[in-house]
């Protein structure tokens, strides 16, 4: 019995040393051909990954890529076994990231030992807003139509101007996150700060009428169809319209964008740790940063991605515009997320 | 007068069933309308007829993979189901089992549930279980939900069954197989094939459930769809639908020919 | 014309202390003893509830008995399945094969037996000519009245040539008319393929009309058996007494070898032995009004109700009970007066003596 368990132990240790010895030596894992499994998008985004992304992460990783495009990962993660998890690498927004990581599915930190290129990211990239990794983010401003006589907006006041009642656009806040960044902004625009909700029940309340939708997916088509003039939404929804003729535009408030973090994260129990980690510093690559950047006008979160004049223009991509970003507090948001819900169901039924 | 008076009233019956009938097709002439507008998104009056969504649609690897999947899965449900439902059906109606009515609760049970959280269950059962997630999950999940349809529709049939039609057959000699081969299957026929119809169409159509249980390289065609609107909401999207709706109707027309459902309806 | 069938060779029929009790504590047949002859129609008949169906089902197999024995033509067929007793059954609710034709109806059992095709065809032809339904053979039973149906019924239980026929209520759900024309139809097939057939019905005006024998049932009981003349003139029980037709009954005891009403008069019958309570049964029809004085009973007639062959007089006794008095209709239009008194009388063998259980 007591030599059972000291054997135990002692490949419990062997086990250990082999894990370090495989960080020392990345080149040990690669021979084993092991198995990445992700989330990701898709659209644009997935085709770009599948077709050219990850290829040459597999190649240059010698392993296999296995990539989930079908919502929603959380339940997913959630179910399966906490030392088996059906994902290695959990791609999210950074409010969902939040909530895997309050459940614990996600590691609580990650550093520039687990993923050196960290070191070249934006401050935000990896503030105490978020729970993993950024990679990219979208800026949250005002998406509006150039053919109705506005003039661009350029306060998110803007929005609650009375001409615009029953034609400007939100979303279903329960259920978006677009929807609860601006909730939270609207409490720092109208009253003490962004956490002032009480605040921010009355604003929402002052933009009666307006149309909601679920996701910005559905904004940009209502955009398109002038059913909204102007409407809450990411750059990047209004920018992949473009060389398409289409009469919208975005603008961001002079009070800042909230920023729309794309979030990598590594689940504990996963058996590949050490390839999800170089996967993440991977995507950190200024060419693949540049290449997904250009794809679907994402920002990159690495400081060291030249992108082509277009995309530079309008991009977050220097200190100064990064300066422009909002953070949002999701664990905060989230623990008082049904109470907010209730009341917030209150004020758009009505 | 008298006649005048029926002219009329049958003309109300035509009209509400005109109504009811647009009801139903409006959404339909919505989505052909969107799947050969040529505008990514839905304009009306339309700008132009455009073929570009059906052949974005059809050019797709993954459209035309989880299409595939879907069908494949479907068949695959409407046998187990069928034979499921109506097996489980006649010995509920027939078995004089004991607890008879708490069986049927249980068997229509993934009916009052909501779908989701039977995908969500089956998931995390497969999941300790460790078989992670095979095909034969996503046609059992569909099964599960599939059942009742194929239950229902025979219980329906066997609940006014005139159980001496099969005593007569067997006074003149026919031994119990044969009494079911030859009297009670073809008298339980169409609720059974009806049964199967709502099978396929629950499997072909089924969200929930399959949200769950697909894999990333097999994903049925609603889940396929459903991710791809929230990237690109155009009209593939639209014309996939149409393509589905299509499909749709023609394996009832099949299933219709092939075992004349029409023709057993008729008594 | 297709050539008649051949008769089948009947069979008797004997249940021996058959018994069936129901989940429930229902005896729905209790201990019933009976011999149907070969060739015999055979009438149950009684009451609702009271196991005709229970007891026609032990017989042709549908229900086990939980004891005694169904014996039919010497061979014990207590434990043989349905399919192997080879009897033909009629149920009243038809039960055609809704999705066959009529031709593949009668077909069925000789296709189970697997005769061959040029015999079967004739044989279908000619039990549906039997009941008189040819040129339908290509209709759906939903395309037929329900006499129609009735008659495919019978052309396919009686196509396989059975020893034994048994019919429930066959006509219950006919109309008046087409009841009685089919009974007569009926009956002659009966005769004509000589088979033994056991009826069930609760009319008993059919059972009277059609059958050579009776069973009157009870409550799971056989209570008398005998022929319709017998059942009727010669009731055993007060049941099956009152069960069948209309019937005045008096009160009183057997003494001395005669009747003693309960109000001390002493009634003619003929000499009765023993002691004790009884009942006097006398049939209204076998009563005669005569003149006051004239007859057993003196009373007076407080109501004439005209039924067209006959008149049936209720005559009220003087401490107030009622005898039921049929008469032919004389014919002169003329009904005797209410109110007036008159006599009452029988001759002493039409009275019956019911001894008190
Ligand atoms: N399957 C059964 N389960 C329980 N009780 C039954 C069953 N079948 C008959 N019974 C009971 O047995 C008794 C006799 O029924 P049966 O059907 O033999 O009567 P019946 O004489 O044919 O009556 P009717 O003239 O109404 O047809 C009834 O009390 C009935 O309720
Ligand atoms: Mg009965």
């Amino acid at each position: 019995m007591a030599a059972r368990i000291s054997r135990r132990g002692l490949l419990g240790a062997v086990g250990t040393a082999t894990a370090f010895g495989v960080i020392g030596r990345p080149q040990v894992a690669q021979a084993q051909a092991a198995t990445l499994k992700i989330t990701t998008w898709g659209g644009k985004w997935g085709e770009v990954m599948k077709g050219e992304v990850l290829p040459a992460f597999e190649k240059e990783f010698k392993c296999k890529v296995e990539v989930d495009q079908a919502f929603p990962y959380l339940p997913k993660l959630q179910a399966s076994a906490k030392n088996a998890p059906i994902y290695d690498v959990l791609h999210a927004n950074s409010n969902e990231q939040w909530r895997a990581a309050v459940d614990g599915l996600v590691v609580e930190k990650i550093t520039q030992n687990e993923v050196p290129n960290i070191k070249e990211l934006y401050p935000y990239a990896v503030s105490d807003k978020i729970a993993g990794v950024t990679i990219f983010t979208s800026a949250i401003g005002l998406g509006y139509r150039t053919d109705k006589g506005l003039t661009p907006p350029k306060s998110w006041k803007d929005l609650a101007d009375p001409k615009l009642a029953g034609q400007r656009g939100g979303y279903q806040i329960p259920v978006n996150s677009l929807g609860q960044s601006h909730l939270m902004l609207l409490g720092q625009l109208y009253g003490k700060g962004m956490t002032d909700l009480d605040a921010a029940y009355k604003a929402l309340e002052q933009l009666k009428p307006i149309k909601l939708v679920d996701f910005t997916g559905q904004m940009e088509k209502m955009l398109l169809q002038a059913e909204v003039v102007m409407g809450v939404i990411h750059d990047s929804g209004i920018y992949r319209y473009e060389g398409q003729n289409q009469p919208i535009e975005f603008a961001a408030p002079a009070e800042g964008v909230l920023s729309l973090e794309q979030v990598l994260n590594v689940t504990p129990g996963s058996k590949v740790k050490e390839l999800a980690y170089g996967y993440i510093d991977y995507m950190l690559r200024p060419d693949v940063q540049k290449k997904l950047a250009e794809a679907v006008w994402y920002s990159p979160a690495s400081k060291s991605v030249k992108l082509d004049p277009k995309y530079d223009a309008k991009l977050y991509n220097t200190p100064e515009k990064v300066a422009q970003l909002i953070q949002i507090d999701w664990k905060w948001y989230n623990e008082r997320k049904d109470e907010v819900d209730a009341r917030v169901a209150r004020i758009l039924r009505g | 007068m008298r006649g005048r008076r029926a002219s009329l009233g049958q003309r109300a019956y035509l009209v509400a069933n005109g109504a009811i009938l647009f009801f139903l097709l409006a959404p339909l002439a919505v989505v052909a309308v969107f799947a050969l507008n040529p505008t990514p998104f839905i304009q009306f009056p339309p700008v132009g007829v455009t073929t570009r969504w059906f052949e974005k649609f059809f050019a797709s690897a993954e459209f035309m993979g989880s299409l595939r999947l879907s069908l494949e899965v479907a068949a695959a449900v409407v046998v187990l189901a069928t034979l499921i439902g109506a097996a489980a059906a006649l010995a509920l109606a027939r078995g004089g089992l004991p607890g008879t009515r708490f069986l049927t609760a249980l068997f229509l049970a993934p009916l009052m549930l909501p779908a989701i959280l039977t995908g969500l269950a089956l998931f995390q059962a497969l999941q300790l279980a460790g078989f992670g997630r095979p095909t034969w999950a996503l046609v059992v999940g569909h099964t599960l939900v599939a059942v009742p349809y194929v239950m229902r529709t025979t219980l329906a049939v066997l609940s006014d069954f005139d159980r001496r039609i099969e005593e007569a057959a067997a006074s003149l000699g026919a031994p119990p197989l044969r009494v079911f081969f030859e009297v009670t299957l073809p008298i339980i026929r169409p609720g059974v094939i009806a049964g199967s119809i709502f099978a396929f169409i629950v499997s072909f159509d089924q969200f929930p459930i399959s949200l769950f249980l697909v894999t990333p390289s097999r994903e049925t065609l609603p889940v396929v769809l459903f991710n791809y609107m929230k990237f690109d909401l155009d009209g593939a999207i639209a014309a996939a639908s149409m393509v589905s709706i299509l499909l749709a109707l023609a394996v009832v027309i099949v299933i219709d020919r092939l075992v004349g459902l029409r023709a057993t309806m008729r008594f | 014309m297709p050539p008649p069938l051949p008769t089948a060779s009947p069979a008797s029929i004997t249940l021996e202390r058959v018994t069936k009790r129901f989940p429930g504590g229902v005896v729905a047949v209790d201990k019933i003893d009976l011999i149907v002859e070969p060739g015999e129609f055979f009438s149950l008949l009684g009451p609702s509830g009271c196991g005709k169906t229970t007891t026609l089902r032990m017989i042709a197999g549908f229900e086990a008995a939980d004891e005694g024995r169904v014996v039919v033509g010497g061979r014990d067929l207590t434990h043989v399945p349905v399919h192997h007793r080879d009897m033909g059954m009629v149920f009243q609710s038809y039960a055609l094969f809704p999705h066959r034709t009529v031709a593949e109806n009668v077909a069925f059992g000789l296709r189970m037996r697997g005769v061959a095709r040029p015999e079967m065809a004739a044989r279908v032809a000619s039990a549906l000519a039997q009941v008189k339904l040819e040129g339908y053979e290509a209709r759906r039973p939903a395309e037929l009245s329900g006499g129609q149906q009735q008659r495919v019924a019978l052309a396919r239980a009686i196509v396989i040539r059975p020893p034994v026929l048994l019919c429930d209520e066959p006509l219950g759900a006919l109309d008046r008319k087409l009841r009685q024309a089919m009974q007569v139809e009926l009956k002659e097939l009966q005769r004509a393929l000589g088979v033994t057939l056991v009826f069930v019905t609760h009319d008993q005006e059919e059972a009277l009309a059609m059958s050579d024998r009776i069973g009157v049932m009870n409550s799971g009981r056989l209570e008398q058996v005998g022929a319709p003349a017998d059942i009727y003139d010669r009731p055993r029980t007060r049941f099956v007494a009152e069960f069948i037709g209309e019937i005045n009954l008096i009160e009183g005891r057997v003494h001395d070898g005669g009747f003693i009403a309960a109000d001390g008069r002493v009634l003619p019958v003929s000499s009765e032995k023993g002691e004790g309570a009884a009942a006097l049964a006398l049939r209204p029809e076998k009563l005669r009004i005569v003149s006051s004085g004239a007859g057993v009973i003196d009373g007076v007639l407080s109501d004439a109700s005209f039924l067209g062959d006959q008149v049936l007089y209720t005559v009220t006794l003087a401490d107030g009970r009622r005898l039921l008095v049929k008469e032919r209709n004389p014919g002169t239009g003329a009904l005797r007066q209410n109110g007036s008194t008159l006599g009452v009388r029988w001759e002493p063998r039409d009275a019956v003596i019911l001894r008190n259980a």
